[in-house]
């Protein structure tokens, strides 16, 4: 009962602590603006430890936030075969696959009225489809090494990633074409100069979507035959083994590489639309 | 403090209707798998009243290939659970004090199907093949096997295999994804020689028979609750009509299947299916009268203990107060 009489202690003096950063002198400071949230996640896992031990509940239930990291320390060099089999082998590659491939179609439906009209409601069918359908379908396919979670990962990063290319290459206004005609530009430099940038964007938005479907569907896709390494492997077996603090030390290892999957390019996107009124300062 | 939030567990899983004769006592079973003729025993008790008889309510949920038994147990969500005893040696070294209570199944039907044309014919033919094994606390008894026959399962070469986490399908057999996958006699077995194979052109190997057979289904219960006489009474009630059901099940096996179908919610099994695997089922059970044989338990204990490794975390010491014949002696009688 002491344990859980501290977490209430402890989230009172971290709301207090927080409100004086936030609305004292120091409010705009670059050093008060980070250590706001870092002094929330950190209270937040001081209660969750409090309260798991002071209750008393069963590890197989919810372990303590100690625990996951004891597991995580020690299990790091399985954590990382994980990780490299299904961040980098399942869903960056199919990410990169299914990114290149949407933006390819894109491009050929812009030039042809005709593919704009029946490629997007097949697109749109493709978005529909469940993962949980497709998934073992293209284990079936695909073998159940990492192949088939990358084939998983194009099926769920084309549609979002084709539906904002396509509406980006057309935002461009008709004087801005016309003007481009009167230079004598052709189709492609058209494009390259002027539809592509304009384009840039919400082909960002595509693909800062398709970060975080990629990892997702990566790690649901390994529920359905996997080799024995992987993140979704390892999430679905440990729970069998009630190794609750290994599920849980997984699920810290996708949402640090999703963030910084998603950061990533969303840095990237900071430099090159420099331009867009959204970036500016 | 402890019973709320378990409690709040429990109510998450108990959305079930209410009970309506006030006078029984209720009781919440916890399957391993879907609702099929491996749990005949149970669905029979209900439907032809054994439960009623002995003044119990019970309420059947049945599992799937998320559900893991001993978790909801450990949070209130059952009285009782059917799963394999190795897992629950296994939650019981990891703090779910489990208690075996009976044992209706007395013989194992984990098999490792192989496909002879793919030239797997004994376990010497093992190295360098992909074998397919299912998870969620039944690999146990793979690597236990694995171990024994000094097979490394880190991938195929000369004196190691390459292990494929199988779903709960025969497909990777069909489609050669795998030369060996793992079947259940009552089960997956049919799904394979319905899909045109002989029994000659299959090389089956079944734990039991290569020494490293474990207990399968059997009737856990949490420890603690074990120390309230009125749980205990409630549980030798339970399981005298679970096994009057198991018996009633061997005897009438259509009946047996045509009830678990009747009980199957999602409409996914099949008269036919149910009924051979009620058949099979029934030789699992035939040999029990519900107390567990404390030889077959030591066998299993044995076993595990004897393959510890990272793979196989199941257990590391010796289980203490991990059965108990105090139900079955009571229920028996």
């Amino acid at each position: 009962m002491t344990l859980v009489a501290a977490a209430i202690v402890l989230w009172a003096a971290g709301w207090m602590l927080n409100v004086r950063l936030a609305t004292g002198p120091v409010a705009e400071t670059r050093a008060a603006q980070l250590a706001v949230p870092i002094i929330f996640g950190l209270t937040l896992l001081g209660i969750w430890e409090l309260v798991v031990r002071g209750l008393d509940v069963p590890g197989v239930i919810l372990p303590a936030p100690s625990v996951i990291t004891a597991t995580f320390a020690a299990q790091i060099d399985i954590l990382w075969q994980d990780f490299v089999q299904t961040f980098v082998k399942g869903a960056l590659s199919g990410f990169a696959m299914g990114c290149v491939a949407a933006f390819a179609v894109a491009i050929l439906a812009d030039r042809t009225d005709f593919l704009r009209r029946g490629i997007l409601p097949v697109g749109n069918f493709m978005a529909a489809l469940p993962i949980v359908g497709t998934a073992p379908i293209l284990v079936m396919w695909f073998g159940f090494d990492w192949q088939s979670k990358a084939a998983v990962v194009v099926v769920m990063v084309f549609f979002p990633m084709l539906v904002n290319t396509v509406a980006g290459l057309q935002d461009t206004a008709a004087m801005q074409r016309d003007l481009m005609r009167t230079y004598g530009a052709s189709y492609v430099q058209t494009l390259i100069k002027l539809r592509l940038p304009a384009a840039m964007p919400f082909i960002f938005n595509g693909l800062k979507i398709s970060t975080t479907l990629a990892l997702i569907g990566a790690i649901v896709a390994e529920f359905f035959g996997s080799p024995i390494m992987g993140v979704g492997f390892r999430i679905s077996t440990s729970v069998g083994q009630l190794a609750l603090d290994m599920v849980w030390a997984e699920i810290v290892v996708a949402a640090l590489a999703g963030t910084l999957f998603y950061g990533a390019v969303a840095a990237i996107e900071k430099r090159v639309t420099f331009w867009h009124p959204s970036h500016r300062r | 403090m402890k019973k709320t939030l378990i409690g709040a567990a429990a109510v998450l899983g108990m959305m079930a209707p209410a009970v309506q004769a006030q006078d029984l006592d209720e009781v919440t079973l916890q399957l391993k798998w879907v609702t099929q003729a491996q749990f005949a025993g149970y669905y029979v008790a209900e439907a032809q009243g054994f439960y009623e008889e002995e003044g119990l309510d019970v309420e059947i949920k049945p599992g799937g290939p998320d559900i893991a038994p001993e978790q909801v147990i450990a949070g209130g969500g059952a009285d009782v659970i059917v799963t394999w005893m190795a897992a629950g040696l296994a939650a019981r070294e990891r703090g779910v004090p489990l208690v075996n209570i009976a044992q209706p199944f007395a013989t194992g039907g984990l098999q490792l199907t192989c496909l002879k044309s793919t030239g797997v014919e004994t376990p010497e033919d093992f190295p360098g093949r992909t074998l397919g094994v299912w998870f969620f606390g039944n690999e146990y008894p793979f690597y236990a096997w694995m171990a024994q026959l000094g097979v490394d399962t880190d991938g195929a070469d000369e004196d190691g295999v390459t292990v494929l986490k199988q779903a709960f399908n025969v497909d990777p057999l069909l489609q050669g994804q795998a030369d060996c996958i793992s079947t259940m006699t009552y089960n997956e077995y049919g799904q394979v020689l319905d899909a045109g194979y002989a029994p000659e052109e299959l090389a089956n190997f079944n734990y039991l028979e290569q020494g490293v057979g474990m207990l399968e289904d059997g009737l856990y219960v949490l420890e603690e609750n074990l120390e309230d006489p009125e749980f205990e009474d409630k549980m030798v009630r339970f399981v005298r009509a679970s096994m009057k059901g198991w018996k009633y099940a061997e005897e009438n096996p259509e009946e047996a299947a045509q009830i678990v179908v009747d009980n199957d919610m999602t409409g996914a099994q099949t008269l036919d299916h149910q009924t051979y695997m009620m058949g099979e089922v029934a030789k699992l059970t035939a040999g029990s009268n519900g107390a567990l044989d404390p030889a077959d338990y030591q066998q299993t204990v044995d076993t595990l203990l004897s393959a510890i490794s990272e793979d196989n975390p199941a257990i590391t010491a010796e289980p203490e107060g991990a059965w108990t014949h105090a139900i079955t002696d009571k229920a028996l009688n």
